[in-house]
């Protein structure tokens, strides 16, 4: 035992190493300052937010100088936020989330503390929301650009726009890369097959619980928003056993990367970004867009005010400069959806915008789409989904 | 006793040995194996800085999405002055990391030291708790933080719970106590406490004694911990998803959002910009380090958390 | 000869009070949360009737097929950090000359300070079939890259984010080796193999132990690495977990999967660690050496 000695002795030397001596006071002090700093600007950040839960409705009085929206992903045209700012002067920041229930879950979960003004629900989220205290009642007063809104795209459940204001509607379809896919897809049967074939491992489906089952729903003639067991069963095993296998991606924005980058073939999408990721794409001509067929969905995002937004003023200001018939079309440009606007679409073809039958519908394909009306069986559908997702990582 | 055992009990052998200059004495012997794991490392540090390298190309990117080059120009980064949001969440991030490796170095440090010099009945709780700590994955606490949060600041009325910047440090700071915790036990196990005692000896108050002897000994945990507490903190995804407050959102929540809604190059920039700022930062201390006479093995060590 | 004026615990116990305010007492509400359920639409969770059925929730195929699927990119990511960080570690410890091994340390710390999204855009944009590097593959008469989007992309991004977590202690663990040790074993006679087997790795164990368990831990519970290259693919238990907290607000079944995530981390260690010594007992057998009698 006795050779252990001389290396134990090395230990100890080399526990006294020159950064002990190197680590003088002042270079500690000086770390402790500039941690000192932060707790400072910690402490200055949080004046002037008021309490949650405290919030005045709007009187038009001064701007607050933050806005913070809650919407989907990119459904803005930066360049129209910017000019607000620039006009009115509240900086804005913009949160996304990809589905309604992330959005409710969010602001519940929350209490009030989530720090959202201005939030983007689709239409049949607007009663059961309005109901639980998440949404502030508009002050129509402040909104004057109201007038320049078609009457008949007013929120079904809120025609006078107490809580919600049209903001977009669209649709779902799909996209497909004819250099892969060489035949013609019309329908979300033709979907359903491609799948399981030239584009099995290749397919991006919507992130969405509600969109998921609805393939199935509307290929098979089922209504999508049923709440029957059997079809929801149904649905459940052809997501699960058959098609999950074949997906590659769950995206509910292609338009970022999925379309250009081409990293799948065939592509649920809600026409808004299937439209903004063919225009980003290299080679938009080998993408197809197919509206969904023999039926699918149509929806409506509105405009709307979280209940505890610490920017209220602003956040009426901000909707009413969204609302201007000039940022309404800067938006259908950017975004490729119909806003609900009067004379919108008249407007968009008289700017010769690109891939306007992307954007805007004749009545009898609207007559295809089903609206969404209840918000009951999303439990359900979250479940089909987990499984589905589970299943197509396997 | 086995040499295993010695080295732990030690903690730190033979570092001496790796400040020596000069190559290992047998390398002539091998040298086909040295020279294939340096090109094996030639390659990982290759494989660390590809994506790296690509970040800073495409920063130049004119086009509207990041992925998709299309000309290059410096618009994004001109765009950096215009779209205040960006540098405001990196001053988010930069605050709470700050303040959260502050809190976990003072609180982890104290920890380190009772654990090391006055182990007891209590240990075997206070340790279950750090290791408990440690292996819950951060989604586990995330989804934890949110509700207590809520509960703290809007049913019991601490305003202070609803503050985006408070909520972020208290979420990344319980890892990094654990870690310093760690750091410092390990350094101050590794030396027997004889210096504490010499000053106790020698009428040494007990605060006297930590504040000259004790933390000093255990200064280079302290700072590794620090270090390594501050970088978990800004990259802290999960937690800051979800406990952050809409106006203060931090960096990475940021880049998680643009990552669905549309990544532009200014990210890129952003992201650049703070490389650059962070190899100044690493040379600064570098130089500083040097000045006071360290050689460049020990700050080797003291980076990487070593004691 | 110590001079105690408080107690032994005394200077834990802002660590303590800080650790109990903020992670035993929201993990115990948690933990409570999983024996309610979920009351309506808009309810998060409700406690009044308590039970366990929320664990029979969570003990379906689903939750069993996503763990293993995470388990499966948890330990083959671990494994393969391993593979590829020990033999750099090594390096970086052992054989670098000691001049750059300050920069060496830095090198790897940089890109942790790009954030981990970044740094994984990076491979986004690296391995983009319409990215240069395809288009150059396509010249070449190559097929355009299929990389993205499949289980070899998980586990690049898993690899490529936690690399630098098991450098690092590697690089303490086989630092602290030294050369002192090695070199007598090699005057001893011992070859490389041996030196390594025999005297390296066994000092450097608990050091590798450390880096496997960072690697390890957050990589169970990470659901955006994976998720960002792997797409479909890369669905984890994390993944689940937050989803019924951000998207089905089921608040109690969500807690359910929490308590059995960490639950599960700490099953796989200990069997991990136990089949680690099982491999281990018959290796030691063969291989029984004790440097000291080496030495002597």
């Amino acid at each position: 035992m006795s050779d252990q000695q001389p290396i134990r002795i090395l230990a100890e030397r080399s526990a006294v190493p020159g950064v002990l001596r190197s680590l003088s006071r002042r270079q500690l002090l000086s770390m402790t300052a500039i941690a000192a700093g932060g707790l400072l600007l910690a402490a200055c950040s949080d004046g002037g937010r008021p309490s949650p839960g405290a919030v005045a409705r709007p009187t038009g009085g001064p701007l607050e100088d933050q806005l913070s929206i809650y919407s989907w992903a990119d459904y803005d045209d930066p360049a129209l936020l910017s000019a607000f700012t620039s006009a009115s002067g509240p900086k804005i920041i913009v949160d996304s989330f990809g589905s309604n229930p992330e959005l409710v879950a969010k602001l519940t979960a929350a209490k009030g503390t989530s720090g959202y003004d201005v939030v983007v629900p689709s239409s049949n989220y607007i009663p059961q929301m309005a109901a639980n205290g998440l949404l502030m009642k508009l002050n129509k007063e402040l909104l004057p650009n109201l007038a320049h809104m078609d009457t008949q795209f007013a929120v079904e459940s809120d025609p006078d726009s107490e809580y919600a204001i049209c903001k977009a509607w669209g649709t779902t379809g799909f996209v497909y890369d004819t250099t892969v896919i060489n035949r013609e897809l019309k329908t979300w049967g033709d979907f359903m097959d491609a799948a399981a074939n030239e584009a099995s491992g290749k397919t991006s489906v919507l992130d969405d619980p509600g969109e998921l089952p609805g393939i199935y729903f509307w290929a098979n003639g089922i209504q999508w928003e049923t709440n029957d067991e059997e079809h929801l069963a149904a649905a459940e095993d052809y997501l699960v056993n058959t098609l999950a296998k074949h997906v590659s991606v769950f995206d509910s924005n292609p338009a970022n990367g999925t379309i250009p980058q081409s990293t799948a073939v065939l592509i649920q999408a809600w026409n808004g970004s299937a439209r903004q990721g063919i225009m980003a794409s290299s080679t938009p001509e080998k993408w197809r867009w197919v509206l969904g067929a023999p039926n699918t969905e149509i929806f409506m995002d509105t405009w709307a005010v979280s209940a505890t937004a610490p920017h209220p003023e602003a956040s009426h200001a901000f909707i009413n400069f969204m609302l201007k018939p000039e940022s309404q079309l800067a938006n259908v440009a950017y975004m490729g959806s119909h806003t609900g606007g009067a004379g919108i679409e008249e407007l968009a073809r008289a700017e010769g915008l690109p891939y306007l039958d992307m954007i805007f519908y004749t009545p009898e394909q609207v007559a295809t789409m089903q609206p969404s009306t209840t918000t009951e069986g999303i439990a359900r559908r979250v479940d089909i989904y987990n499984k589905m997702k589970a299943a197509a990582s396997a | 006793m086995t040499a295993r055992e010695m080295a732990r009990s030690t903690g730190v052998p033979a570092a001496a040995s790796a400040a020596r200059p000069g190559p290992a004495v047998h390398r002539h012997r091998t040298p086909i194996r040295h020279r294939l794991l340096l090109a094996w490392s030639l390659v990982g540090f290759a494989f660390l800085f590809a994506p790296i390298v690509v970040i800073v190309a495409y920063s130049f990117n004119t086009g509207r999405l990041l992925v998709s080059f299309e000309d290059f120009g410096i618009e994004s980064y001109l765009a950096l002055f215009q779209k205040q949001v960006l540098s405001d969440a990196v001053s988010v991030s930069l605050r709470a990391a700050g303040l959260s490796s502050l809190i976990a170095s003072g609180l982890g440090t104290l920890a380190g030291i009772a654990l090391a010099r006055r182990p007891g009945g209590w240990t075997v709780w206070f340790v279950g708790i750090l290791l408990l700590v440690a292996v819950t994955p951060s989604i586990v606490g995330a989804v934890a933080l949110l509700p207590w949060f809520v509960f703290l600041g809007q049913d019991l009325g601490f305003g202070v719970f609803n503050d985006g910047i408070a909520r972020l440090t208290i979420g990344s700071s319980l890892f990094s106590v654990a870690v310093v915790a760690y750091l410092v036990r390990a350094r101050l196990i590794g030396m027997q406490a004889n210096l504490e005692e010499a000053a106790a000896d020698l009428y040494s108050t007990p605060l006297r004694t930590l504040r000259r002897v004790t933390l000093p000994l255990a200064m280079p945990a302290i700072l590794s911990g620090f270090l390594l507490s501050f970088t978990f903190s800004l990259d802290d995804t999960i937690v800051a998803a979800f406990v952050q407050v809409s106006g203060t959102t931090p960096w990475p929540v940021y880049v998680l959002s643009a990552l669905r809604s549309g990544l532009r190059p200014e990210i890129a920039a952003l992201s650049t910009g703070m490389l650059l700022l962070t190899l100044f930062a690493l040379l600064v201390v570098a130089i500083i380090l040097k000045r006071a006479g360290d050689s460049t093995a020990d700050i080797a060590k003291t980076m990487a958390g070593g004691s | 000869m110590r001079r105690a004026v408080a107690p032994g615990f005394a200077l834990a116990l802002p660590a303590w009070i800080w650790l109990a305010a903020f992670f035993v007492a929201p993990v115990g509400v948690v933990f409570w949360y999983s024996f309610g359920y979920k009351p309506g639409l808009f309810g998060t969770h409700a406690n009044d009737v308590l039970s366990l059925d929320r664990y029979a929730e969570v003990l379906t195929p689903t939750f069993f097929d996503t763990f293993a699927n995470t388990l499966w990119v948890g330990v083959l990511g671990t494994a393969l950090c391993f593979v590829v960080g020990a033999p750099i570690a090594y390096w970086m410890a052992l054989k670098a000359p000691a001049r750059v091994k300050g920069l060496l340390i830095a090198l790897v710390m940089v890109p942790f300070w790009t954030n981990f999204l970044v740094r994984t855009i990076g491979w986004l944009i690296l391995l983009s079939p319409e990215g240069w590097l395809s288009s150059l593959l396509q010249d070449l008469g190559f097929e355009p890259l299929g990389v993205l989007q499949t289980r070899s992309a998980v586990l690049l991004g898993v690899v490529y984010n936690y690399l630098p977590l098991m450098i690092l202690p590697l690089f303490v663990a086989f630092d602290r080796v030294g050369d002192v040790v090695r070199e007598a074993s090699s005057d001893l006679g011992g070859t490389p193999l041996r030196t390594f087997a025999r005297v390296t790795f066994p000092l450097a164990r608990p050091g590798i132990i450390v880096g496997v368990l960072l690697v390890y831990i957050p990589l169970m519970g990470d659901y955006l690495t994976a998720v960002v290259l792997g797409g479909a693919k890369g669905n984890m238990v994390g993944q689940m977990l937050a989803s019924q907290f951000q998207t089905a607000q089921n608040w109690a079944l969500g807690s359910a999967m929490a308590i059995m995530l960490v639950l599960m981390i700490v099953l796989s260690i200990v069997a991990l660690g136990a089949l680690a010594r099982l491999i281990a007992i018959p290796v030691r057998a063969r291989y029984r050496v004790d440097l000291m009698e080496e030495v002597a």
